[in-house]
């Protein structure tokens, strides 16, 4: 009896679309690979948006199960990748509206915990970090993501504004807005101009 | 002007959110793994995730007790223990909400009791989170407001307190907390047993002893301890000090030491910086003449120079008043703290890393059972991993878990550890 060897290709070397069309098909190892090729990236994302890795790790564990439980609405299965930022996105962006709603409820301006860079070993850079995050509780969602996008996650104007559904008007507007307010800020927070001596950046 | 102003800003800016891509780590793959079984879980259960996003508001008139049984706290904050269960405890005066926060039910305050006798007690209006409940303690934030803690002494737990921009390190003690996020003032009042401080301001980390206040006023860049008046130590810490201690008092006998060739009479620095006049030492010392000083004075008002140098971050008197100390009074044991606390003056200079790694080496060898061993040997770690990455810090780590599994920097050395 003749004997064929098939050989299963490993999930690591799939296409994106590949990839997507599996997860449609519910195919057993589609959940793992594309958790195991976005996850990383969506949870960084997440911890630079709010400055915590305990709240990301909930965001991450979101996002993939609005991923997975509604992969079927994916259209374009070579915007897999897309598909997925675009959830991360909406999933930070309500966090940071519960977080203005809890802080408005309680009268509070909201804070960040900043638990991001715990391995730093100066306390400076811990402090500075936490001085960064409690600006950008200060501002809105949308021109915080705009920010946090374009500037932490380097993505272009036109990259922001079709992952977050705007115009390009209306992400430069934002952008600048989010830059102007922060600089501002900075600039007037006496305790911040200390670390920035103390680290020589001048 | 103001374009100069805001182009300063915006560079300032720039280098912030540098600092903050930098800092977001990728997830370990043992995170992810863990990540990956508890979306399995979720999609085998079929539950959505439940957010109250205005909610909580509605209930917030009824009063509760709400018993918390073991370990699960919503949202995956619980830290993982290894396979130990939680400590149990129950919230009282209010309830656990979406993220941890507590939320107060009346006008009494919150009131967390853990099984093994801990307690935290939040004041009317404080408000906090409670971060991680795992085997090995708890983590709490208080986010504004005032609060108090008794903490049942065990080296088999530790307990965190994130007050504001500070951490608070116990292992068995009773102190109050407060922070008033609005004036950036904190304030620790320690009543029994040691803490360690860490934060903008202290320099590193501070350790207080009972009886002694912490204040730190942002924005006015003010630290001060004061020596309030100590209770009787009824409840006797565990034997096991927090690390990362500045506090010498430990090792010194509560009396004045001898002073080895003491400059001009008493100059009680030790005393003064107690109670928070550090401008106070460095003008006298200025004023004497710094050569002078360093030549003259005690063993005791080396170390307080050095103390009040620190925490105003003059690290260069700092540093010269601890090699003036291991100079003039090798044997003695504040040479070995100098050693040490060498140390932690060129972790905080520029290209200094190098050389706080050697005066930790160097503390180590001499002490390796000494107060300051277990954060001598975390310090090294990690800077070893910033210098030359983390296969050169695994070494190290896997020996601070030999020799303090339960120490601060356990988490950090069990991460060296599993990375690949």
């Amino acid at each position: 009896m003749p004997v064929s060897l098939v050989v299963v290709p490993d999930p690591r070397v799939r296409s994106d679309d590949e990839l997507a069309r599996a997860l449609q098909a519910g195919v057993e190892w589609a959940v793992a690979e594309t958790w195991q090729r976005f996850a990383p990236g969506v949870t960084v994302f997440a911890r630079r948006a709010l400055g915590s890795e305990a709240e990301a790790e909930d965001i991450a564990q979101e996002v993939f199960y609005r991923v997975f439980t509604r992969s079927k609405t994916l259209r374009a299965p070579e915007k897999l990748r897309s598909f997925i930022f675009s959830f991360a996105i909406r999933v930070v962006r309500t966090e940071l509206r519960r977080k203005k709603a809890r802080a408005w409820l309680s009268f509070h301006r909201p804070e960040s915990l900043v638990d991001l860079g715990a391995g730093l070993t100066d306390m400076e850079s811990r402090d500075l970090l936490r001085r960064f995050y409690a600006l950008l509780d200060r501002l809105a969602p949308r021109p915080r993501l705009v920010f946090v996008l374009r500037q932490l996650e380097s993505m272009t104007v036109e990259e922001v504004a079709a992952q977050m559904e705007l115009s390009i008007s209306t992400v430069k507007r934002a952008l600048s807005h989010a830059t102007t307010k922060l600089s501002r800020w900075i600039e007037a927070d006496p305790g911040l101009a200390g670390f920035f001596n103390e680290k020589g950046w001048r | 002007m103001k374009a100069s102003g805001e182009r300063d800003g915006q560079r300032k800016l720039a280098a912030l959110a540098e600092l903050a891509r930098g800092s977001a780590r990728s997830p370990t793959s043992e995170e992810l793994d863990g990540g990956l079984r508890a979306v399995r879980a979720r999609i085998d259960a079929g539950t959505a995730r439940r957010r109250a996003v205005v909610g909580w508001s509605l209930a917030a008139g009824v009063a509760m007790v709400a018993v918390v049984a073991v370990g699960i706290i919503r949202s995956g904050r619980v830290g993982n223990h290894g396979t130990s269960p939680a400590i149990a405890y129950r919230v009282e005066g209010g309830s656990l909400v979406d993220g941890g926060y507590l939320r107060e039910s009346g006008h009494d305050g919150v009131k967390l009791l853990f099984a093994e006798g801990t307690e935290f007690a939040l004041m009317p209006g404080t408000r906090s989170r409670l971060r991680t409940v795992d085997a090995a303690g708890a983590r709490i934030a208080i986010e504004h407001g005032k609060a108090s803690f008794k903490v049942t002494p065990s080296t088999d737990h530790r307990w965190q307190v994130d007050v504001g921009p500070f951490l608070v390190t116990v292992t068995g003690t009773v102190f109050t907390v407060a922070w008033d996020a609005t004036t950036e003032k904190f304030e620790l009042n320690l009543r029994h047993g040691r803490v360690t401080v860490s934060g903008p301001m202290t320099g590193g980390e501070i350790a207080l002893r009972a009886g002694q206040r912490l204040t730190v006023d942002l924005p006015e860049g003010e630290t001060v301890i004061n020596e309030a008046k100590p209770e009787p130590p009824t409840e006797e810490p565990p034997a096991e000090r927090p690390s990362g201690a500045l506090d010498r008092s430990a090792t010194r006998t509560p009396a004045p030491a001898p002073r080895a060739g003491a400059a001009d009479g008493d100059r009680r620095w030790a005393q003064a910086l107690a109670a928070g006049h550090l401008d106070g030492i460095i003008a006298e010392a200025e004023r004497a003449g710094l050569k002078t000083t360093l030549e003259k004075a005690s063993s005791e008002d080396l170390l307080a120079l050095a103390d009040a140098a620190r925490y105003r971050r003059r690290m260069d008197l700092a540093r010269d008043a601890l090699l003036a100390e291991r100079r003039r009074f090798p044997d003695s044991p504040h040479a070995l703290d100098a050693a040490f606390l060498l140390g932690r003056v060129e972790e905080a200079t520029d290209g200094g890393l190098a050389r706080a790694v050697e005066w930790y080496d160097a503390y180590l060898t001499r002490a390796p059972k000494g107060t300051y061993a277990s954060e001598a040997l975390g310090r090294k770690m990690t800077l070893t991993s910033k210098l030359e990455g983390s296969s050169r810090a695994r070494p190290v780590a896997e020996e601070y878990l030999r020799r303090f599994p339960n120490g601060t920097y356990a988490g950090p050395a069990r991460a060296f550890v599993r990375s690949p």
